[in-house]
Parts: C-alpha cells; structure tokens; sequence
C-alpha cells in the first residue's frame, strides 16, 4: 500500500515538476509568473486530441507537432501582448497573462463547450507486477520523459552557450543587454520554452485523464505549492518540490481522507508562505532601497 | 465645508455649492424613479449593476489603491454570501440582521488573508490570495449540512424590519441605499490618512515606511476594509439572486471582477461605478455562447492594459484634468 501510493505520487509528481519547472524557467529569465501556464497544459492535450481526432495521426506525431505548435504559441504571447509592456508595473504584467490564460479557457470552451472528453486509449500494454506492485506503462512514459526533460535543461542552463546567455538575461536584462545580447529575442524564446513544458506535461497526462478547458487549474496550485517548497525560482527545487507534493498528496490521500487530495497543495502553500517563504532551497530576498 | 483656501468669491462658492446639491438631488430623484420604467427583468440586470459597483469598488482598493495583485475578491464576495445565507438559513437571523455578520465576517477574513502582506511582497500575496479563494470554494461544497454542497442554500423570504423584499422593485431600494452608504464611507476613508497611506505604500513602499506609515499595518488595514465592502456586495448577491452555490464565487467569476476594474480605472471609484454600469450586463447577454464571455471579457482586458492602462477614468482625467479624483477634504 505504501510503496504503490509512493509510486503513483512520483507518477502524479513528475507532472507537477515538469509544470513547475516551465514555470521557473520564465520566472528566472523574464521575472514573469504566467498564470497562463495552466492554459497552457490544456491547450496541449487539447492539441493532441485534435490532431489524434481529425486527421487520425499517430500519437507520437500528434505530440511532437503539438509541442512545436505550443512552442511557436508561446513566443507568439510574448511577441504580441507581453513585449509592449515588458518595463510596465509588474501588476500590469501579471494581469496581462491573466487575461491571456482566460482568453483560452474562453477558445477552448468555444469549440468543446462545457463537456469532459475521454482521451482515446493511446498504449495498451498490460500494467506490469513487479513484487506486489503495479505500474503502468504511462506511469513509465511519464518518469522517463521527465527525467529526460530534466536533465537535458539542467545541461542546457549549466554547460552551454545558450545556457550562459539565458543566465546573464535573468541575473540582469539591463546588463545582458548592454554587451550585446538579444535581451527581446531570448525573453521570446524563454516563453516558447516554458510554454513546451507545460504542454508536454499536459500531453503526458491527457490518456489518464478527462480533457476539458479547466483541468490546468488544479496542476497550476499544485505547481505553486512545488515552487514555494523547492524555493521560488531555483530549477532544482521546483523539481523536487513537484515530486515531493505528489508524493505527499498520494499518502495523504490513501492514509488520512481522500478529500484531503484536493487541498493537501493549498495547505502546503499557505503554511510554506507565512513560515518559509523562502522554501528548502531559495535564498532570502533582501530588498536594497 | 470647504477648509482650504478658495481663490473664487464667497458667492461663487455658494452657488457652486447649490448646483452640486441640485445636481445630487435631482440623481437621486433619477435613481429612485428607475423601477417605474423597468420590466422585471431590466430591474434584476440593474440591481446587479448595483452589486458589482461594490464588488469593483472593494476589488479596486486592493488592486488600484494599494497596488497588489490578488485573488481573494471572488472569496470575500462568496464569504459574505454565504454568511447572510447560512445566518438565515441555520441560525434563523432575518435578512437585513445577517448583512452584519456578513459585513464584519468579511472584514476579518480579510484582514486574515492580508496578514501574510505584512512578509510577503508581489507574487507571494497574489499566490496566497489564488489559494485561498480555491480553498474556499473546496469549503463550500464540503461543507455538509451547513453550506449544503453544490446546490447551495435558498434565501427564502428575506425582509428589512418587517418590510418584504420578495420583487426585484423593492429589492432595488434595498440594494441601491446600502450602496450609496457604502460608496459615501468608501470615498470618505479614501480621502483620509488610510487611503493616502494606501497610495504611498503603492507608489513607493520605503518611502512610505519612512515617514512612518507601516506598510505591513496599512496593508492589512486595506484587505479588510475591502473584504467588508466585497462581502456586503456579496450579502446583497445573495439577495438579487436569491440562491447561493459555489459556482457563483469560482476563479471564472473573478474574470468579470478584474474586467470592470481596469476597464473603469485602477485607483478610481468613478471608473468603478462606471466599469460595472457599462460591463455587468454583458454575461447576460452572451449566456447562450459557450465560451464568448471569457473570449469577449479577456480582449477587453489585453486591449485596456496594452492601450489605456489608466481605463477609461484615466483618459477622461487625461483631457479633462478637473475631473481627477483629490485624496485630500476641500
């Protein structure tokens, strides 16, 4: 009992740390928290479910070019509404991905209306036992793409190029700026890639799921709470703050009460917030006048 | 009235004075004669309008006045509902006796959401708040006996000393007084020491700390006045409506409450009142079109913060520079 609510927490956890993660990324590098993320992640598994639908695609195919569509989508965002106001208040900011994230809840319940859709049975391999454990396959998929994700931005922020870049943007756009690099167009790319990994978060967790236009909200909380314990913006932390809550969730859940699944993550923030705001990993903020 | 300086004559103050006062007078002479006009309907659409003024306008003090971002307004509306029908449905309090539980509940609740302002800034308010209003939400459907789940709890027969308030005309009086009460104590504690420490902790916040104005205090002070006033407009929610579930007070709700706010104006109580008379229709409209609310409501939102992040107030107050609203008596 124990070991499989640990196992479906990792399961349930990956998909939070890839959620939290894409979020830290645009954190870091733009000092923007998108509350659009969640919208994000469904239009995503939306994708797929369209692609898998109309033109009967495989869904391997279905995936990789939903993912580029949410890539372009997210630069797209950036582009259009979130350029123009890039040095205003940071309310401003903030708002403007409110307003975008219920732009798609708006599109999406334009075209599937208020219904839940079943995603079609994508890999139907038998759940293995492995000493009184059961996994399923989407269980494996789900671990293995995150880990890959995981480890290829780790090696992307640390040990490249684009990483080094990446990092002189968010430690200070001003200075990036000032010896020559693109500040706009990697602020356009950060979004593009933040956007990806909730959309690969969200296509991973669609065949387990019921698809409709709010089923980011949830993981959005959830995220929040993975931030806040990690350390608001440290890669790491989101990761393991991801994992830990789906963990923490799963065994709440299975040993105290199953409603306690729904707001486990709320608690976790509201407790982390007013005790540790600073989480496990993050640093104090000390603000200079 | 006037204790400042006046450059014009005693007697031009005077008859300024009387236009403003026959102006008022015949307003609310206006205001007061409107059910005499309207079908049922309209009336309804119209003492919603009178909600989210309130709504807007206790929203705006912690959005435009005091400059943070949060979620907790569709809560703190939701709060004061729940509290007038729960008074009247398991302790039996009269409708216009359950508005002061309401009132005061909101105002605690919002003071307790703004606690976590006196350590954290920016993003870890608006967090908090999102969370909150969520968790909310979770309260009222597990709720049991009390909240009665999804389908919430009926306001049956609601009355102010004996008078009933069964249809939308007599609600009307009911709702537009407590509004006008509201909206005179509001501007009022805008244009006292509060709300001018509310708009220096906004514009620079060590800077107001030195002068001496806690921050953390001020903040806290601005999250419950503006839970109060949104749970007296959630009080007079439940009444316009007469039903309260759930679904009324969930982050969907809140696309409505931010519209309104910057369509009319951060940081303006006109731009409030004429964010809701312009905008609190527009759902009613668009009921039979899945989706085109949030469609319509979230490119009127891009549009406002991209183009006119003042709202329509700010323009006004841009041409017409006698028009801006003074923090200060005179």
């Amino acid at each position: 009992m124990f070991l499989q609510l640990v196992l479906s927490g990792i399961s349930q956890g990956c998909i939070y740390a890839l959620f939290a993660l894409g979020m830290t990324i645009l954190y870091r590098s733009t000092a923007v928290l998108n509350f659009a993320h969640a919208k994000v992640f469904m239009l995503g598994a939306f994708a797929v479910y369209l692609l898998l639908q109309v033109p009967g695609m495989p869904f391997v195919v279905a995936a990789v070019l939903a993912i580029a569509a949410i890539f372009v989508l997210g630069m797209g965002i950036e582009r259009v509404v979130m350029r123009p106001i890039m040095y205003g208040p940071h309310i401003a900011v903030a708002m403007m991905t409110v307003a975008v994230s219920y732009l798609f809840t708006g599109i999406a319940r334009f075209f599937w209306g208020r219904e839940v859709y079943p995603m079609p049975q994508v890999f139907s391999y038998p759940p293995m036992q492995v000493g009184g454990l059961i996994i399923t396959t989407q269980d494996l998929i789900i671990a293995g793409i995150t880990l890959i994700f995981v480890l290829a931005f780790f090696i992307l922020f640390r040990f490249t190029r684009f990483g080094r870049i990446a990092r002189a943007v968010s430690s200070s756009a001003r200075g990036a700026a000032l010896v020559g690099i693109n500040v706009k167009a990697c602020h356009s790319l950060m979004w593009g890639v933040s956007c990806m990994l909730g959309a690969v978060a969200g296509i991973l967790v669609a065949p387990i799921t019921l698809l409709h236009p709010d089923m980011g909200d949830a993981v959005l909380i959830r995220a929040f709470a993975a931030m806040t314990l990690g350390g608001f913006g440290h890669f790491g932390g989101a990761v393991a703050g991801g994992i830990a809550i789906g963990v923490m969730e799963q065994l709440a859940g299975g040993y105290l009460s199953t409603a306690l699944i729904d707001i486990f993550a709320f608690l976790v923030v509201i407790v982390f917030l007013i005790a540790r705001p600073q989480g496990f990993f993050g640093q104090k903020e000390i603000v200079r006048v | 009235m006037s204790d400042r300086p006046v450059s014009t004559s005693e007697g031009m103050v005077m008859s300024s004075m009387l236009w403003r006062y026959v102006l008022l007078i015949a307003g609310l002479a206006l205001l007061l004669a409107i059910p005499a006009f309207t079908s049922s309907y309209v009336q309804f659409v119209i003492n919603l309008t009178l909600v989210f003024i309130l709504v807007a306008l206790g929203f705006n003090i912690v959005l435009g006045y005091l400059g943070q971002l949060a979620f907790a307004n569709a809560a703190f509306f939701g709060i004061g509902a729940y509290a007038v029908a729960i008074s009247m449905d398991s302790l039996g309090l009269p409708f216009w006796l359950a508005m002061l539980p309401a009132a005061a509940v909101g105002a605690i609740v919002g003071g307790l959401v703004g606690l976590p302002a006196l350590r954290l800034k920016g993003y870890y308010l608006a967090i908090v708040t999102l969370v909150f209003g969520e968790l909310m939400r979770w309260l009222y459907i597990q709720g049991g006996e009390i909240t009665r789940g999804s389908l919430g709890i009926g306001i049956s027969n609601p009355d102010i000393l004996g008078i009933p308030l069964r249809t939308d005309n007599e609600k009307y009086y009911f709702v537009l007084i407590t509004v006008i009460l509201t909206l005179w104590l509001v501007v009022n504690i805008l244009r006292s020491k509060f709300g001018r420490a509310w708009v220096a902790i906004r514009d620079n916040e060590p800077a107001a700390a030195s002068l001496g104005f806690s921050p953390g205090l001020y903040k806290v002070l601005a999250f419950a006045v503006s839970g109060c006033i949104v749970a007296i407009a959630g009080g007079l929610f439940a009444l316009v409506i007469g039903r309260v579930s759930p679904e009324s007070f969930n982050l969907h709700n809140l696309l409505l409450h931010f519209t309104i706010v910057m369509v009319g104006g951060l940081g303006s109580v006109t731009g409030s009142v004429v964010g809701a008379v312009i905008l609190t229709g527009a759902p009613e409209l668009l009921r039979n079109f899945p989706g085109m609310e949030e469609i319509l409501f979230s490119l009127i939102l891009i549009g406002v913060l991209l183009f006119m992040p003042g709202g329509i107030y700010g323009k006004l107050a841009e041409r017409w520079p006698a028009m801006r609203e003074k923090l200060y008596r005179g």
